[in-house]
């Protein structure tokens, strides 16, 4: 099946929508964007270019994505100060800046930076700009990372090329550091019509529990998340214990194992030994997991969990707020933005009050309807592909303005 | 014939300040030193963050001192203020400010609290564009109204007055002026924006816009 276009979303955001980002791109021009990350498959800012890429092209706008190339040690680097980034312990040796900058170079001269605008994804290739002190053309960098508490020697090292930036984007508040050059916010989105959130025969979602054995008898409660000690599945199992005395219920944990993930075993064996024998709760463990499956487990349970300690943004909520599932959320990271407590779902400080929230949705299947339903909408509003497309549009209009104030596109 | 009316919209690329307040007093300082865009974002990001759904805020400002002080008497305040009654953002800031200060002599310790959760002040770089709807009369602006973005109508009914420095909203002026349908005006003006979403907002302009056609066509019914 071939990619969806921008037509195939008017009916998921409406014509109005669509009608507004033509207009946008009309005011937009010959103006072009180079788009340099540092993958092409695999993790989330390949699959985020993949959509936005061709959706702007469709808009009209000129666009590049580039990739950069390098081999294992320079890799095994950019992992190091992408955790030390967000606040790993590591000291680094003189040599790995000096292999970080080697490879940004060697990148550089192998590609042309005609475009007037060039975003820069994440750390990897974020030196390359060092060669274009006297650009006319502007330079964004897009931070996808927790940059609010970076580790110290890394980021004396970074924040100097980063502040040769016209500018810089951060998914959130929360989630930048100071600098000297203005900065921008694009929350992070998802795609409706991809296969984690398109919409899904109820047969096909029905079979999908069948095939992995969870009896859909009784309401059930998923989180669907790595099991990793900051996404708490043992809290998780917790919490449904308690709720689980005052309401009949399952609870589903799915989760996915990364290669390089030796952790996830050992946290799959504490949940085991937390949930004991308990016939209702059921664990899956998958290594990769099927799009659409989640998809179909998302669809099929009456309450999404995501109790998480600590949290990036947590598009995962976002996923099961749009299919319009009432979401208990841990108040942390990224989390309160998508979930307006009350709202458009449920936050969670504790396992206590992740017991009473599953109690409370449970046993108000209105409030619960209305909540995911609401959540839906916030979904709608801010957290959608289309919302970002706007933003790069928007972005590519402020490039010769001053900042601040507003713009009056018709003159 | 009066003017017609083309339809604008906005969008806005929000920026990061990276200015934060974990006191009141921090607050204060932030609210009287920041830009009036960020005054006026803070202040009506409710109607954009959910278009759909009722909040039980109306400003950012409120919501942080509600949640992550726990001073509800201040944020019910904050939340009072008819933000149309200030028909600048400078005189919504002196307003803003003002209850805070008053708020010190009544609640001291308050300023004593420090915030978990800091509040982020934002800014907005904002654009505004002409749309391809055009309304020539009161009947082509009513089919056209459940048709435009919820952009266009947060564009026509608040923000617009950030240029125009006018009370009202685009839609009662240009109903009143170009086709002196006093009215129908004065009734859009009375709608209590307080309690409504943009969508709700919406309907209750169509359902001020039928009633006033419905009873037109009784009137010119009984005269012909």
């Amino acid at each position: 099946m071939s990619a969806p276009s921008l037509f195939d979303y008017r009916d998921v955001v409406g014509p109005d929508i669509i009608e507004e980002l033509t207009i946008l791109a009309s005011h937009v021009g010959d103006r072009s964007i180079k788009m340099v990350n540092s993958t092409a498959v695999g993790g989330g800012v390949a699959e985020m270019l993949h959509r936005i890429v061709p959706l702007l092209s469709e808009l009209g706008v000129q666009v590049e994505w580039a990739v950069i190339e390098g081999d294992e040690p320079f890799f095994e680097i950019t992992k190091a100060f992408h955790n030390a980034l967000q606040g790993k312990e590591q000291v680094f040796p003189e040599k790995a800046f000096k292999t970080y900058l080697r490879y940004n170079d060697m990148n550089e001269e192998a590609m042309k930076f005609d475009q007037d605008l060039i975003v820069i994804h994440d750390p990897q290739p974020a030196a390359m700009i060092r060669r274009h002190e006297n650009r006319r053309n502007r330079w964004v960098w897009r931070c996808h990372i927790d940059l609010s508490h970076p580790n110290e020697q890394l980021w004396r090292f970074m924040a100097p090329i980063v502040e040769r930036y016209d500018a810089a984007i951060f998914t959130s508040a929360l989630f930048s550091p100071r600098l000297k050059i203005p900065q921008y916010r694009f929350y992070p989105a998802i795609d409706p019509l991809d296969d984690k959130n398109k919409d899904l025969d109820k047969a096909y979602v029905e079979q999908v529990f069948v095939k992995y054995g969870i009896p859909r008898d009784k309401p059930i409660v998923t989180q669907i998340s790595r099991y990793d000690p900051w996404k708490d599945p043992v809290g998780v199992v917790k919490a449904f214990k308690m709720a689980r005395k005052y309401v009949d219920c399952r609870l589903l944990l799915v989760g996915d194992k990364a290669a390089d993930d030796p952790e996830s075993d050992t946290i799959l064996a504490q949940v085991k030994a937390e949930a004991g024998d308990h016939p209702d709760i059921h664990t899956l463990l998958f290594s990769p997991s099927i799009a659409t499956e989640i998809n179909a487990f998302q669809r099929g349970s009456d309450i999404i969990l995501q109790k998480s300690l600590r949290e990036g943004f947590a598009l995962t909520v976002s996923e099961a707020l749009w299919k319009s599932r009432p979401v208990v959320g841990g108040a942390v990271g990224g989390i309160p933005v998508q979930i307006i407590d009350g709202y458009t779902g449920l936050l969670a400080h504790t396992v206590e009050g992740a017991g009473l929230a599953i109690r409370s949705l449970l046993n108000q299947p209105e409030f619960a309807r209305q909540i995911g339903e609401n959540g839906r909408c916030r979904v709608k509003d801010e957290f959608l592909i289309t919302k970002n497309l706007k933003r790069y549009l928007l972005l590519l209009l402020a490039l010769d303005k001053p900042q601040g104030g507003t713009i009056f596109l018709n003159g | 014939m009066g003017e017609v009316l083309q339809f604008r919209s906005s969008a806005s690329l929000e920026e990061l300040t990276g200015r934060k307040a974990r006191t009141l007093a921090e607050l204060l300082d932030m609210i009287h030193t920041c830009t009036e865009s960020s005054i006026f974002y803070h202040t009506f990001s409710a109607f954009l963050k959910m278009r759909e759904v009722r909040l039980p805020y109306n400003s950012d400002f409120a919501s942080w001192v509600y949640v992550s002080l726990n001073e509800k008497a201040l944020a019910e305040q904050m939340m009072a203020v008819d933000f149309f009654e200030y028909n600048t953002v400078e005189t919504l800031r002196k307003r803003l400010t003002g209850i805070i200060e008053s708020y010190r002599s009544f609640r001291p310790a308050a300023f004593e609290k420090k915030a978990d959760e800091p509040f982020y002040l934002h800014d907005v770089q904002r654009f505004v564009y002409l749309t391809d709807k055009f309304a020539y009369d009161l009947k082509s602006f009513r089919e056209l109204l459940p048709t435009i973005s919820l952009y266009s109508l947060y564009y026509h009914f608040i923000e617009s007055r950030l240029e125009t420095k006018l009370q009202y909203d685009d839609f009662s002026v240009w109903i009143e002026e170009s086709l002196a349908l006093h009215e129908l005006a004065k009734s859009i003006r009375g709608i209590d924006i307080h309690v409504y979403t943009l969508e709700g907002l919406r309907e209750r302009m169509l359902g001020l816009i039928d009633e006033y056609l419905e009873k037109d066509k009784t009137v010119r019914g009984v005269m012909s």
